[in-house]
């Protein structure tokens, strides 16, 4: 299975079954109304008139492309108007929101190609619309493929799903339509909705983020950079907003609310249940680049003297992200931190056995413990959640490694 | 009444082609040539319409910006590439243009260093707070405004017949002999016909949301505005021969120039009337240049653009735009800025674009899936096809005198 580009294979060299190069690639055919993604067949320019290849033909597909067949065999082609041309109707054409917005072109198609019993089935999966793509079709021919790869490899992808791409309804001025779709996005990894949406434009976002459901809103939001979070959370009104700042992680809430000019930030937090604004309160008091200011204040401590299926019994109240439950902390006189419970280790063992002896030596930081210095524990000690322990030892909240690794790539 | 509706993309452009470098090259030929090179103003009106009509029609037929469709049909390479030209080009006439509105003022007495930053603030302030209908508004007030080189005209008191009969005869020919005034006539037309019009012309013809159904109104939007600039040209020409050709006084090299040599010999009304519409052209230039720009570079890439969204709908159009006075403006500002070569620079990069714009342009109007019944007719094509050799070989030929120095 690999991914190659239309551009790439507009242009390619046919060989036939003997090797003999027999035209070049002209156009690429989609069939809709057979299958939404499936290539139906490659327009190849020959000697001897337009060639409809389908893949199925095919060895191999890339900057050449071999057919195992005969180019006698190769059936001749005639236009029909229920297909898709890739690079008529999709290469460079404008791409519109769901507003009628201008968002982007697209730069490129991407294509996937999967080897099935001796033969290939090419899939649209993608548009390009960042620079990638832009940069294979400026060099294109100029640059040898090669190098062209490995230059592209270090070029992140900005791509749009195919599934959001909307091309049934034909529009007159043969605009590409995005079909980001309330019913679709719901459907999606809240990460994959940060990448669409960290390309839409802002109206665009602002609607996304309307509709979808809060709690999606919120995990999708804390997957953003914080200056897209800050115009988009602007951007709403404030029910909303605090709305969906409630169902953030408090520690991405903090960031957020510490982000946004103090009127706004102000306003949101007047919005919220109190429970959940207190939380947050709190942690803005800390400054961002320390454990503290990384840590989230909803995790689960329970007394030394419980049993494991006490901490059942917790973890099925608890409200707060997954990734905090990975540790259950052990609390003894004055709230003060104990010890550290894998949550494995209460997974495999019986509901009576003390909790105590299920604890492992745990490792805690001070609140104002430097991001670097977080990040090299977390390194050092394998660790998955580490506790943040105040001046009398008692746990304030926990750092989990999920904030650890965005706080590294974001330094990057 | 369609016809109100609609005035206003044709008008702008053909008047603002008449900018600070159109008027220093029309004063430069009216005093050095005297009433010898009016006839070319018959041929590059003919040729102004010929080439805006097929821009406004494509508008009309296509809703859609020309970088739209150089994108569309000829692919991501060709439009990266005259996007960059254009970038550069229409740059250096932002300067020239900030160049002009500086110069004009000095004549009063005004220092650049308040002008400049003050004119730059108001273009952009215009068209970031403007929709397209105010912003359309004051362009075409300030297209009336070229009636400043009518009257200056006038009031050089010309020899009506010698410049009337001059426009009309055949040249003689032994003025082709001569390579100053062949390169004078050469500077004439490649001051006509600049890339960046037909960028502007077609997407706001886009925005203004004409179709083909008016577009019979739209063509007499194009054909009246061509003409009212002609006519202004001329007057501009006119103006310079009857005063200072007349005297023998040939070395000015800028429209500031024109303006100060009149002074004494048309009299003061004249002085200020040509120096006010030097600085009116080459402030409503100064505005037109970086949103064609911004038009041409948004649609290449597809992103939103256009002057009836706001600054936050179309960040990259805005942004454009502001870069583009800020730095056009700037550089008037740093003491000992090579402002003369990188107009150069610019007009040789306007040179190479231009037959590759008129091509493109030729090449889609005749494109029967785009334009259906629409493309140009075969009579019309010959006009067309006629106009665009000479426009290209013209200034391939102001190239060559470019690089001769």
């Amino acid at each position: 299975m690999s991914l190659v580009a239309l551009s790439e294979l507009l242009g390619a060299t046919v060989r036939d079954a003997t090797g003999t190069v027999r035209g070049r690639v002209r156009e690429i055919a989609v069939a809709p109304q057979d299958h939404p993604t499936r290539i139906a067949f490659l327009i190849v320019r020959t000697a001897d008139g337009e060639r409809a290849l389908p893949p199925n033909a095919l060895k191999a597909a890339g900057s050449s492309v071999r057919a195992d067949t005969e180019a006698s065999s190769w059936t001749r082609y005639t236009p029909s108007d229920g297909v898709l041309l890739l690079k008529r109707d999709l290469l460079d054409q404008q791409i519109i929101d769901v507003h009628g917005r201008k968002v982007v072109r697209v730069n490129d198609v991407e294509l996937e190609c999967t080897p099935v019993n001796s033969h290939l089935l090419l899939d649209v999966v993608a548009v390009d619309v960042g620079a990638r793509g832009a940069i294979r079709r400026l060099s294109k021919g100029v640059v040898p493929s090669f190098t062209l790869r490995a230059l592209l490899a270090r070029i992140p992808p900005r791509v749009i799903p195919w599934q959001y791409v909307d091309l049934i309804e034909t529009d007159p001025a043969r605009r590409v339509k995005l079909k980001i779709a309330y019913k679709g996005l719901s459907q999606l990894h809240p990460a994959d909705i940060a990448d669409i949406v960290e390309d839409l434009p802002p109206a665009e976002r602002e609607a996304v983020f309307e509709t979808i459901d809060e709690e999606v809103a919120a995990e999708t939001l804390e997957e953003l950079d914080p200056d897209v979070q800050v115009s988009i959370v602007e951007s709403l009104d404030k029910d909303r907003a605090a709305d969906i700042v409630e169902e953030m992680d408090p520690d991405a809430a903090a960031d957020l609310l510490g982000d946004l000019p103090e009127e706004q930030s102000g306003e949101i937090l007047k919005e919220m249940e109190p429970e959940e604004r207190q939380e947050v309160t709190q942690l803005l008091e800390f400054p961002e680049h320390t454990a503290a200011g990384r840590m989230t204040t909803e995790f689960i401590a329970i007394d030394e003297t419980a049993v494991a299926d006490d901490a059942i019994e917790a973890l099925k109240k608890f409200e707060g992200s997954r990734e905090a439950l990975a540790t259950i902390y052990l609390t003894g006189p004055g709230q003060r931190l104990v010890g550290a419970v894998p949550l494995v280790r209460i997974a495999i063992s019986s509901p009576a056995v003390q909790l105590s002896t299920l604890s492992e030596p745990y490792v805690a930081c001070a609140p104002d413990t430097p991001e670097s210095e977080v990040a090299a524990l977390f390194d050092k000690y394998n660790l998955i959640t580490l506790a943040v322990v105040d001046e009398h030892g008692r746990i304030a909240g926990i750092i989990t490694a999920d904030d650890v690794i965005s706080m590294l790539r974001r330094k990057d | 009444m369609t016809f109100l509706a609609v005035v206003g993309p044709g008008f702008i452009t053909a008047s603002v082609d008449n900018d600070a470098g159109g008027i220093a090259t029309y004063s430069v030929a009216g005093a050095q040539f005297g009433y010898s090179l009016l006839w070319i103003m018959i041929p590059t009106t003919v040729a102004l319409v010929v080439i805006q009509e097929m821009t406004s029609r494509m508008g009309a037929v296509t809703g859609k910006g020309l970088s739209d469709l150089i994108r569309e049909e000829f692919g991501f390479r060709v439009t990266f590439f005259l996007m960059i030209g254009l970038v550069i080009t229409n740059f250096g006439n932002i300067m020239a243009e900030f160049a002009g509105v500086a110069s004009s003022l000095e004549l009063f007495g005004i220092s650049k260093y308040i002008v400049v930053p003050l004119a730059a603030l108001f273009v952009w302030a215009l068209v970031v707070h403007g929709t397209y209908s105010t912003v359309e508004k004051i362009f075409l007030s300030a297209s009336l405004f070229y009636v400043c080189y009518v009257l200056s005209g006038i009031l050089a008191r010309p020899d009506w017949k010698a410049a009337a009969l001059s426009t009309v005869t055949r040249p003689d020919s032994l003025g082709f002999r001569n390579y100053g005034y062949l390169s004078m006539m050469i500077g004439l037309v490649g001051t006509t016909i600049a890339p960046w019009m037909q960028f502007y012309l077609q997407a706001s013809i886009v925005e203004k949301g004409i179709t083909v159904r008016q577009y019979k109104a739209s063509r007499l939007d194009v054909i009246i505005g061509c003409l009212f600039a002609s006519i202004v040209a001329w007057f501009i020409i006119v103006a310079c021969a009857a005063t200072l050709h007349t005297i023998g006084k040939y070395n000015i090299e800028t429209g500031a120039d024109a303006a100060q040599a009149l002074r004494p010999l048309a009299g003061e009304y004249a002085y200020i009337l040509f120096a006010a519409g030097l600085f009116n052209a080459s402030l409503f230039a100064a505005s037109i240049l970086p949103i064609s720009t911004a038009y041409a570079v948004c649609e290449g890439l597809g992103l939103e653009s256009g002057l009836d969204k706001r600054f936050d709908e179309a960040p990259a159009f805005y942004w454009l735009y502001t870069a583009l006075i800020v730095l056009g403006a700037g550089v008037l500002l740093v003491p000992r800025f090579p402002l003369f070569r990188v107009m150069v620079l610019s007009q040789v990069v306007n040179g190479v674009l231009l037959p590759f714009v008129l091509i493109f342009m030729l090449l889609l109007i005749n494109d029967r899936e785009l334009m259906g019944e629409h493309v140009n007719s075969r009579g019309y094509n010959a006009i067309a096809w006629f106009t665009v050799g000479a426009m290209i070989a013209l200034s391939i030929a102001l190239l060559i005198a470019q690089a001769r120095g």
